[in-house]
Order: structure tokens, then sequence, then C-alpha cells
């Protein structure tokens, strides 16, 4: 993969695992298949945990463990009012800013076809 | 090393090796660590309630090579610390994680450690130049002799003092500055090593 790709992904993987929390607790496996499902975000699984302990570290989200009929328990996250705020925020930035790349790029887009 | 056959053996190697590079955490950050990635791997390798031989394979690799995984723990770790409070103490503490896992760490270490020691020194002499105004000073040992001692030094007998009572401020914004660019560095470089640790891992399924 591309460094530059490599790059932007990563960039983006912090928005990703706070905006599928939005709706309210997950749990690590959850997030995953969401951003599997949702987005074409490929990510090495090993990634998404250690930035979960970080997001938490720094206030933006909460954890609990639930037994679960499993057999083992799960760990459920959830955005805590700062993390909501500051999902919200990245969101508003992300949408302004890929709306002028995409206006730059459909030209280039076009003319490449 | 011996391969183990059986799954369940499987994942507690992969989890052992994931905590051998673990060391540098507390004991119930690791324990929660281990107890998430447990949970993930089993929910992701039982299908129909047993432990599938291939599907468990499959997982452990998606997860990365458990050192990697672990690596990219501490790196998370270092970065919330040092960027949680952004003081010289958690700074340091982030740097000295870091350490343990690379070359580049220790180095940065030590720089580190350098710079806080050059800053505490011009703040200790500014601060006890009041109490032991004879001794506490910046000396030169002798019109011959370039040699500098700063702080409180038996070449009060027959040295010259350079600053007098300036060493107070000279002390304090020389001290406050370096303990500052100290900072900033050692944030720095936690900065560049964790964005390099995380496009690592990234990349890491697709090499």
């Amino acid at each position: 993969m591309d460094k530059w790709e490599v790059q932007l992904r990563r960039g983006c993987l912090e928005l990703a695992i706070l905006a599928s929390l939005w709706p309210g607790r997950l749990y690590g496996l959850e997030i995953l298949r969401l951003l599997e499902q949702d987005s074409d975000l490929v990510i090495t699984e090993g990634t998404v945990y250690p930035l979960l302990s970080r997001l938490k570290a720094e206030g933006l989200l909460d954890s609990e463990w639930v037994e679960a009929e499993a057999g083992h328990p799960r760990k459920y996250y959830r955005l805590t009012p700062v993390g909501r705020r500051r999902v919200a925020a990245m969101g508003r930035i992300w949408s302004r800013f890929s709306a002028s790349l995409n206006r730059l790029l459909s030209r280039v887009l076009k003319e490449e076809k | 090393m011996l391969q183990p056959n059986d799954p369940a053996q499987k994942i507690e190697l992969y989890l052992r090796q994931v905590r051998s590079g673990l060391r540098s955490l507390p004991e119930p950050q690791v324990a929660d660590i281990l107890q998430e990635l447990r949970s993930h791997i089993l929910e992701r390798a039982q299908s129909g309630g047993t432990l599938s031989d291939t599907v468990t394979d499959a997982t452990l690799q998606a997860l990365g090579r458990p050192l990697e995984v672990a690596s990219l723990y501490v790196a998370e770790n270092v970065m919330a610390r040092a960027e949680s409070s952004r003081t010289p103490w958690t700074v340091l503490r982030g740097v000295f994680l870091w350490a343990m896992l690379s070359l580049k760490g220790f180095l940065v270490l030590t720089v580190c450690l350098i710079g806080y020691l050059f800053g505490a020194a011009f703040f200790i002499a500014a601060l006890a130049k009041p109490f032991n105004p004879h001794a506490v000073g910046l000396w030169t040992t002798g019109p011959d002799s370039y040699s500098l001692a700063l702080g409180m030094t038996d070449a009060a007998r027959h040295g010259r003092e350079l600053l007098g009572w300036f060493l107070i401020p000279i002390g304090c914004s020389l001290g406050g500055g370096t303990i500052l660019l100290t900072t900033h560095f050692g944030l720095f470089c936690i900065r560049r090593f964790q964005r390099a640790r995380v496009t690592l891992g990234l990349g890491g399924s697709h090499e």
C-alpha cells in the first residue's frame, strides 16, 4: 500500500472509531465489524484496541466490562460528553474539508476518464 | 520454539508473547489488555461453540504479530501520558517507557535527562544564592583556566565569581527555558515515534 494512503487511513481511523460509537455503546469486535462493513477502512485488527485504550486515557471514551452469554466478558466502550463534542467538531471539519477537496478533484477525475 | 497444535494453547502462547512486550505498563492495565484480546480472539475463533484450528490461526494473524501489538499499546500509552498534561514529569515518564522499546527512545531519554538536569541546576543555583551568597555563583577557577563551576564550590577560595546577584534572574530564566525546551523536544519526538509505530502497524497486514 502507498505510504500516503497508509497515513491517510491512520488519520481517519480515530474519527471512524469515535463516529461508530455515536449511537451507543459497542465492544471492540462490534466496532471492527462496523468499520469493515460501513467503510473501506481496511485495518489491521491489532491497531484498533491500542487506539481504543488511548482514546479512553484521553477521556474521550469510557469503558465497562459486561458478562456475556458467550462465557467471556466483553469490554464495552461509549463516548464521554467530551468525546461527543470532539467527534461532532471533527465531523464538521471533515465534511467542510472533504467537500472542498472533492470540488477540486472532480476536474482531475473527469479529465482522467 | 515448539509450536502448539491445540488452538487454546496457541491463544495462550500468543497472549504470553503480548504480555512480554507490555512489561513497562502497570500490571492492572496489562491484565485488562490481555482480557480484552482474549475475549476478541475467543469470540472470533469460536464457531459453533468450539475452537476451530484454522479460524484460530486466521484470527491471530489478523490481529498482527504479538510484539507489534504490544508495542502499539506502549506507543499509544506514551502518547496519552505525554499529551494528558505536558509537564516535564509526564513527558519524562513517556520517554522512559519508549526507551525500554528502542535505542532511539533511549537516546531521546538521555537528551531529556541531560536537559532537565541542566535546567534544574540553574534553578537550584538561583534559589540557593540568597542563602549562601558567598559560596553560590558561577565561578572561574583562575585567570589561566577557563573552567566554569556553577553552584556551591570551594572555588570560592581562589576563584572569581562572574555573575553576582544577576545569577538569580539569569538562573531562573535559563533554568525555565532549558526545561521548557526539553519538554517540547520530548513531546516532538514522542509524536514522531507514535506516528511511525501506528503507520507500521496499519501497513502490517498488507505486506
